[in-house]
């Protein structure tokens, strides 16, 4: 029996980075192997209005990784629901499982939105700083939305870049740069990239040692929710601590 | 032998429970909820007296103690002993 | 306040109504027509799937209209999918039934849909009678009234109002027939003579019961 794991990718058109990374981080387990699928939503800037229009396209996409019957699907795009209003993953993950249940689908549903709230919560963060490559009105709807989930967001910097493409373009050292920026006194978690366009696998592990602080980004959340969510161990070398949650303790 | 029914007591039935009430071979007497409507061998009620609806009408009837209907119609209902 | 007081006891029946009843339709656009343009029903929700379950399925659609007091009714179109069965048989979008099956038989299985006053019956008497799918009849049961038609899909419609509230004494008689009904059933001999003749029985044992429950104040007068 094929054990593989099929995961089911939601991702905006313009969005090139999702792909690398998820493969990058999940390919690295030594306990399950991962196939990637992935429906793209038509999206190319990252404005309200693209934003809306993409979301209704999510339907459509729900319907092609279903025929594809993978075993977990995540709606990668944190930003189009974190801007649609406060608690939307919520809604947003029950419409897609609603829709899921109903042809009879079992697949498991996320969102890198709720992945990275949820995340935050099992790691016990009560005060966070964040890294986002957004315009700043949108940035700020991001910082709001975690806010209302219960996690104090005590400093943040927007890369204001609005071309989606861009986005993935945006070089490490910019990223880094704003990191260091930050006042992370009393920071329990750097995000350091809460995005899931924006590349930063690379970032994390160096980023932790760094700062001496537990580093997340929307994809290494996005990993360890989809590995939680098929009830595989959680323990990924080399991208921040939280993807070794499981590791065994190695003998000092 | 005595024929015996029951009514349920609803302000719609009280159109069949007046009529047996009218009849001196008819004895209604209050039984929980209901009434008793008893008499020597036979009922018979007239429906036009009662002035029930048909729906009302053919469902009256909530029980009969050692009794039979042998007639229920749009012009009587008519009970004997068994 | 005791703690007896601050003890949340949940009661036994603790459902809240229809949340949704699905049918099927291969009509979606008169089943829209009717529901939604007709009757004014508004549309609240929609899930469109493949069938990704072992069967065999096609593509469809899961749409709900709103019939008040938050409880939906919901269709199911399968795309490319043909009725089922004789279709001049007697039936509906669901099933067919054998020709010879009566109608009051087809027409048993039905949807209520309540009404709070004579005016509302009357004004969607008057939607249904301007429309292809008119009143097919205007009944007075003993304590309701109701309007009956058949949808685009053949399922029977019914909207009703209550002439009056149920009563307790209503209540006592309905559990009486229907322990009446479950004995005759099982002894094998189900005729209404026979459950006329059992529920004699279980009035005249149970009149007491009545008479000592009508002294405590009842939850059903405690309500406005």
């Amino acid at each position: 029996m094929d054990n593989t794991v099929k995961v089911g990718l939601i991702v905006p058109s313009s969005n090139t980075t999702v792909e690398t990374e998820m493969p990058r981080i999940l390919n690295r387990s030594t306990s399950q192997n991962f196939s990637f699928h992935s429906s793209r939503m038509r999206m190319k800037s990252v404005s309200k209005e693209q934003l809306r229009a993409m979301n209704a396209q999510r339907e459509r996409c729900v319907i092609e990784l279903g025929d594809a019957g993978v075993d977990v699907m995540l709606y990668a795009c944190l930003v189009a629901i974190m801007s649609t209003g406060a608690g939307a993953h919520r809604a947003a993950e029950f419409g897609i499982a609603e829709q899921l249940a109903t042809g009879g689908s079992g697949a498991k549903v996320l969102s890198s939105a709720g992945a990275l709230v949820e995340t935050l919560h099992a790691m016990g963060a009560k005060t966070i700083a964040l890294v986002t490559p957004y315009l700043r009105p949108l940035a700020e709807e991001v910082v709001a939305y975690i806010e209302h989930e219960g996690i104090r967001v005590a400093d943040w910097r927007a890369l204001e870049v609005a071309d989606n493409a861009e986005v993935g373009r945006i070089p490490g050292n910019r990223v880094m740069a704003a990191a260091r920026s930050l006042d992370l006194d009393g920071v329990d978690v750097l995000v350091i990239s809460a995005c899931v366009q924006m590349p930063s696998l690379d970032l994390v592990q160096p980023a932790e040692d760094e700062f001496g602080i537990p580093v997340i980004s929307a994809a290494t959340a996005g990993a360890f929710a989809i590995l939680r969510s098929i009830g595989a161990p959680v323990d990924i070398d080399g991208a921040g601590s939280l993807l070794r949650t499981d590791a065994a303790v190695p003998a000092s | 032998m005595t024929a015996r029914l029951f009514v349920l007591k609803t302000p719609e039935n009280q159109g069949v429970v007046d009529v047996a009430e009218g009849d001196p071979s008819i004895s209604v007497v209050p039984v929980g909820p209901y009434f008793s409507i008893s008499a020597p061998s036979t009922i018979v009620i007239d429906r036009r007296a009662t002035g029930c609806r048909h729906a009302v009408w053919y469902s009256a009837v909530a029980g009969l103690d050692q009794s039979v209907i042998t007639q229920h119609d749009k012009d009587a209902l008519r009970v004997e002993a068994r | 306040m005791s703690e007896q007081e601050l003890e949340v006891v949940k009661p036994e029946h603790r459902v809240h109504g229809v949340d949704h009843a699905a049918f099927p339709t291969f009509n979606p656009a008169a089943t829209v027509r009717f529901y939604r343009d007709i009757l004014k029903f508004p549309v609240v929700h929609s899930i469109c799937a493949a069938g990704w379950g072992p069967e065999d399925h096609p593509d469809f659609i899961h749409f709900f209209f709103d019939i008040g007091n938050d409880d939906r009714i919901a269709f199911f179109y399968y795309f490319g999918l043909e009725p089922f069965g004789d279709q001049s048989a007697p039936g509906d979008a669901w099933a067919r039934l054998t020709p010879d099956t009566p109608l009051f038989f087809k027409n048993s299985r039905h949807l209520a849909i309540h009404v709070n006053d004579e005016e509302d019956l009357l004004e969607y008497r008057k939607r249904l009678d301007a429309s292809e799918w008119p009143v097919e009849m205007q009944v007075t049961h003993e304590t309701i009234e109701s309007i009956y038609t058949h949808d685009p899909n053949g399922y029977m419609v019914e909207i009703t109002r209550s002439l009056r509230p149920v009563t307790p004494e209503e209540d006592f008689d309905a559990v009486l027939t229907i322990d009446a009904l479950v004995d005759v059933f099982e002894a094998g001999e189900p005729t209404l003579d026979a459950l006329l003749t059992r529920k004699a029985e279980l009035i005249v044992a149970r009149a007491e019961q009545w008479e000592s429950a009508q002294l405590p104040i009842r939850d059903s007068e405690l309500i406005p």
